[in-house]
């Protein structure tokens, strides 16, 4: 635990070590921002919808956000270790292969929470300046949160789960783009599947439904179980792929 | 300290390491000598635990490397080729951080770094960022953080590649300071290093060890040997000819030493010195001798004749 929790504390000191998470966090919050900027257009014309927090975490600016800043944030994380070498003294520490790929990955995951901290303010503006008696209901919005951590917490473990096979920060982020736009898109498989099973398995397996039913402030089940085993089976890999030097 | 039984590791296609067999006392200093891919790098990472091997056992300090790795990783700092370290990080915040990984307790960790800090010469630089140290500096961190946790044994892997002499000698200097309180495995392809370091010396042939000994029984095995350097000019096959057919010489190598000048390098019985002969026969076929030298055998001989392959001919 001990070896978990100095690993973590290295990993999360490390992107604020690196200017590209600052310029990552600043290319999110921009973004996010338009975002912010789509909801209260909206909130001008008066519409009092149930799913006025889709604007913010439904919007084509998250989904961009998401795709974009996920590889960029994990690219480093073992890819780096395997060109610099450092894997050999990290791995012949007294540390569990798992513990790193863990460790590794909370950090990302606690980075990525900190990155949406500024978005808080959002609430808060709206609470203070719309004119509406009681437009800010907080159920949708800690939906919208639960929703983003959920996504991210899948998309990061594929992040993690791609640095591991590579020695090249920059394959690593294409492979992870390219993988969580498969996930990403096979959503759609909701809306253009010839039969039931699969706009079935579409429905279940999209982030965008998902992150549409949450941002309503409806926490289902499916969306909870979906993200996270998916995000354990992904971790799996990522240790596995890390023990393989071990078989070779 | 480590016994090691059989050991063999297979690649796809290679064997990196086959069946080795050694042992290493508390207190001793060995060095590891072969020729670059002769499975040095691979023997330590098998004793680090970085990976399994394909057969054989080996324990150290009476723990077996695969089933009690974690022990065993306790108990050795290791240093790889190269030293790999992270550039973005200050050197005490690097030296911190694994001391706390490898699990020296919270309060002491302070003053862990401070001493290897000190032994090491790194006073200066604990505030300096990793990425913009010397060469020498970054060895010299390596190094630190391979001894932050007080291990038993250390395992250094080319300690002094890519050093110039004065930090060579520095290192070596503080190597055999180590010694007294660890016991140290180091590997080298440098022969001097291993001579002026090592109490004895293992040498490895595609993945083979072909001799363990201390480097003085080393030099005695070569008692039976001298070499005879000879540079001259004339004829170069007549020349070789006529050197292969004097009493006592053995292997004649020879090679362009400027100009239509060659030198000969000849491999003879310790007890005959060829060196009249070779006079005599240059003289009276008329070739002119600039250089006639007969040379002990050094370690390097040894080394050169237990490690030539068939490949590199000479």
């Amino acid at each position: 635990m001990r070896a978990f929790l100095t690993l973590w504390r290295k990993e999360l000191a490390a992107y604020f070590l690196s200017p590209i998470a600052y310029v990552m966090m600043m290319f999110f919050l921009v973004v996010m921002g338009f975002s912010f900027w789509l909801l209260v257009s909206v909130l001008i014309q008066g519409s009092m919808s149930a799913s006025i927090m889709n604007e913010l975490f439904g919007s084509i600016f998250f989904w961009i956000a998401m795709l974009i800043v996920v590889p960029v944030l994990t690219m480093r994380l073992l890819a780096e270790e395997n060109r610099a070498g450092t894997i050999e003294t990290l791995m012949t520490a007294p540390v569990s292969d798992a513990e790193v790929v863990l460790a590794k990955y909370a950090g990302a995951l606690v980075f990525f929470v900190l990155m949406w901290l500024p978005t808080v303010v959002y609430a808060l503006v709206l609470r203070r300046f719309s004119p509406l008696v009681a437009p800010m209901d907080f159920g949708p919005m800690l939906g919208g949160y639960l929703g983003a951590t959920l996504v991210g917490a899948l998309y990061i473990a594929i992040g993690l789960f791609c640095s591991a096979l590579t020695k090249n920060q920059i394959v690593a982020a294409i492979i992870c783009f390219a993988l969580i736009n498969v996930a990403f898109i096979s959503g759609f498989l909701a809306y253009v599947g010839r039969d039931e099973t699969v706009r079935n398995l579409g429905a279940y397996v999209s982030s965008v439904e998902h992150m549409r039913d949450l941002a309503r402030g409806v926490v289902d089940s499916r969306a909870v179980v979906f993200h996270l085993s998916g995000a354990v089976f992904m971790l799996f890999a990522t240790v596995k792929v890390v023990e393989s030097r071990k078989w070779k | 300290m480590i016994k090691v039984e059989h050991l063999t590791k297979r690649f796809a296609g290679c064997v990196a390491v086959d069946d080795a067999s050694f042992t290493v006392e508390r207190g001793e200093i060995v060095g590891l000598l072969g020729p670059n891919g002769a499975g040095k790098t691979t023997t330590m990472r098998i004793l680090t635990c970085f990976f399994p091997a394909s057969a054989g056992r080996v324990t150290i300090a009476g723990l077996d490397i695969f089933t009690e790795s974690l022990e065993v990783r306790r108990r050795i700092g290791y240093m790889p080729e190269n030293v790999p370290l992270y550039p973005e990080m200050r050197v005490d915040e690097y030296l911190r951080f694994r001391a706390r990984l490898k699990g020296v307790p919270g309060r002491r960790v302070n003053r862990r770094v401070a001493e290897v800090k000190e032994l090491c010469g790194l006073e200066d630089v604990g505030l300096r960022i990793i990425g913009q140290l010397s060469k020498g500096y970054r060895q010299r961190t390596g190094l630190a953080e391979a001894l932050v946790h007080d291990p038993e044994l250390l395992i250094l892997d080319e300690p002094t590649i890519g050093l110039d002499p004065n930090q060579i000698r520095q290192v070596r200097g503080l190597i055999r300071e180590l010694a007294q309180r660890h016991t140290i495995l180091l590997s080298s392809h440098i022969l001097p290093e291993v001579e002026m370091t090592c109490g004895r010396v293992l040498i490895l042939k595609a993945g083979r060890i072909v001799a363990s000994d201390t480097p003085g029984n080393l030099h005695g095995r070569l008692q039976g040997l001298a070499t005879v350097v000879v540079e001259m000019r004339g004829p170069a096959g007549e020349m070789e000819a006529r050197l292969k057919g004097l009493v006592g010489v053995g292997h004649v190598r020879g090679e362009s030493a400027g100009g239509d000048w060659m030198r000969y390098t000849l491999e003879c019985a310790r007890d005959r010195d060829p060196r009249p002969e070779v006079f005599t026969a240059a003289a009276s076929a008329g070739w002119t001798i600039r250089e006639l030298r007969s040379e002990a055998g050094s370690l390097e001989d040894v080394f050169v004749s237990l490690t030539r392959g068939e490949g590199d001919g000479e």
